[in-house]
């Protein structure tokens, strides 16, 4: 009997993924003052807290500035490189994707160390170039392969039809492989935005005096003190992820996503 | 008779693959030409290289008397219908169909009168505003060929264009394409590997195999004589036999007679399938040279044969096709 054991470890699952994330968004409209659950009270005042104190406003602006710059670098450096792995005529083209789909495998704080040592240390940048590039390289297997799948569903003789009638090969990219590439980036953008946004390690390595990260001030904040704000800023960041996840889902499916490319 | 397209020694090899190896062929302008054979043979890659998708090895293309060997497939003004017809899926059914007006240039207005036009042509006016995922296949099929017909091309170039569709649907859709054909008086040339296809909707017939062309006719002057044994296998010759002095015949299931005694070969009954409107009566005959052949005669009654029974084959003289040793 394989199913109920399969239906057990999926309810294991989702106890071990959704109960730590129940306890955080319910401390979070606690009317106390402590991190305690069950919570004393219902209020938002923690929520009112959390958006009036300086030092998360200005390190969630610094985050979103890096995740958008960090994104539109990876989709610019992704997409093409995307199109020549997939209609090219490129030579090694499976090492080329594995490059490009690394990142999801080394350590990040392998990577963080790495370009602390040769672009902080060596080159001298400064610690928002060294994080945008980190992140940027961080984006990259999701540009790929978002992409890459969306890629994959369109025709390769749409463009040479387009061609037919009259096209450039340049003309036949925007007027016809683009359009339908459109939501394949476009959820590509939306997925590397959360996973910048969310990312400790090298944010955390990476970090410098004039220039945070929402989550490593946060983090910096917890150390010191333990109020229910840290969990509203969480619950705030968890209710934007949702909804870009659900936007991402609409347009592309994390079928698509994270199943493999010729599915 | 002028050539709206012309082939000279066209050879186009991959790797060490040679897909059309140094074929000639002068399509004929205002009529219907199908390249024919089966898959691989060189039929889709010749067609591929006429629209400028790829070019040969080595060789020249003419079309309209110009050599457009080199000429890339934006320049040559050439409607293609694709075998997946590749319509474009974030565009309306008009939007495609005016897509090559567009790049044309052509003003708003007219377009949209030459778009509506076309799709008069094929029957789906109607249909202007749908997104191509919303119709059949058969709709598809015609959008396709809109599309195509609609920026007045030199040559409308069909790959295989009724694979896709269900049995029923290909029929209708080959006196459809027939229709189009005589109505725009275009010179269609179309690939395909079905003989009653191609005998059913050709003026000029090209049979290829192995990437050469092995005979070109109408069909009324290629199926009663196919010029070697490939082509008549190709076109239904079931029967191969050899003649006293050594020349192979081949003749149709349907032209051969059984009698009971009397001029002709004698041959005993191996299996008898019944078929509603006939009989297809498997035979073990001896042929004139003294060979002994299996041969199948598709004959109406004879309620008296079976298995193991003698019969006489007469094979007609003028329906029997002598080959090429």
């Amino acid at each position: 009997m394989k199913r109920p054991i399969t239906a057990a470890l999926a309810v294991i699952g989702y106890v071990i993924m959704i109960v730590p994330i129940i306890f955080v968004v319910a401390t979070a409209f606690t009317a106390g003052s402590t991190l305690r659950f069950p919570p004393d009270g219902i209020s938002l005042r923690w929520f009112d807290e959390a958006l009036g104190y300086e030092p998360f406003i200005e390190a969630a602006i610094s985050s979103l500035e890096l995740a958008v710059l960090a994104t539109a670098l990876a989709l610019l450096l992704g997409v093409p490189v995307t199109l020549a792995i997939h209609r090219g005529k490129l030579p090694g083209k499976g090492l080329v994707e594995g490059l490009f789909l690394s990142p999801l495998i080394v350590p990040e704080l392998v990577v963080g160390l790495a370009l602390f040592q040769q672009l902080m240390v060596g080159l001298g940048l400064d610690n928002f170039s060294t994080l945008l590039v980190g992140h940027t390289a961080l984006m990259l297997p999701y540009a790929v392969r978002v992409t890459g799948a969306s890629l994959a569903l369109a025709d390769p003789v749409l463009e040479e039809a387009a061609r037919g009638l009259g096209a450039s090969p340049l003309r036949a990219f925007f007027n016809v492989t683009l359009p339908v590439l459109r939501p394949g980036i476009f959820s590509a953008g939306l997925l590397s935005m959360v996973t910048s946004v969310n990312n400790v390690p090298l944010s955390l390595l990476l970090q410098g005096r004039d220039f945070r990260t929402l989550p490593v001030t946060m983090l910096d904040y917890v150390q010191q003190s333990y109020d229910p704000m840290v969990a509203a800023a969480s619950t705030l960041i968890l209710a934007a992820t949702v909804v870009i996840a659900v936007i991402a889902e609409r347009t592309v499916g994390f079928a698509k996503i994270f199943g493999g490319i010729n599915q | 008779m002028t050539a709206a397209a012309e082939l000279i020694g066209v050879t186009q090899r991959f790797g060490s693959f040679t897909a059309v190896d140094e074929i000639d062929l002068a399509v004929p302008s205002g009529k219907l030409t199908t390249l024919l054979g089966p898959s691989g043979c060189g039929k889709t890659t010749t067609l591929r290289m006429i629209a400028g998708y790829s070019a040969p090895t080595s060789g020249t293309i003419r079309i309209d008397g110009i050599d457009s060997t080199r000429t890339p497939p934006e320049k040559r003004n050439l409607g293609m219908v694709f075998q997946s017809y590749a319509l474009f899926p974030h565009m309306t059914v008009a939007d495609n169909v005016g897509y090559g007006l567009k790049l044309r240039k052509v003003p708003s207005a007219e377009r949209r009168s030459r778009v509506m036009e076309t799709l008069e042509l094929v029957g789906l006016a109607h249909l202007a505003d749908r997104k191509p995922k919303k119709l059949s296949g058969g709709q598809q099929q015609r959008v396709a060929l809109a599309r195509a017909i609609a920026i007045r091309p030199k040559l409308l170039l069909l790959d295989e264009p009724l694979s896709n569709l269900d049995a029923r649907l290909r029929v209708q859709m080959r006196a459809e394409i027939r229709r189009i054909q005589a109505e725009t008086k275009l010179t269609v040339i179309l690939v395909t590997h079905d003989q009653d296809e191609a005998l059913e909707m050709s003026d000029e017939m090209v049979i290829m195999n192995e990437g050469r062309i092995v005979q070109q006719g109408s069909p009324q002057q290629i199926f009663p004589r196919p010029a070697d044994r490939f082509v008549a296998e190709f076109l239904g010759y079931e029967n191969f036999l050899t003649a006293a002095d050594g020349t192979p015949l081949t003749i149709r299931p349907e032209h051969l007679r059984l009698a009971e005694k009397g001029q002709g070969l004698d041959a005993t009954v191996v299996d008898v399938a019944f078929r509603g409107v006939d009989l297809l009566v498997s035979l073990e005959v001896v042929d004139p040279s003294g060979a002994t052949v299996r041969l199948l005669a598709d004959v109406r009654g004879g309620a008296t044969l079976t298995p193991g029974s003698s019969v006489t084959v007469i094979a007609p003289d003028d329906h029997l096709v002598s080959l090429p040793r």
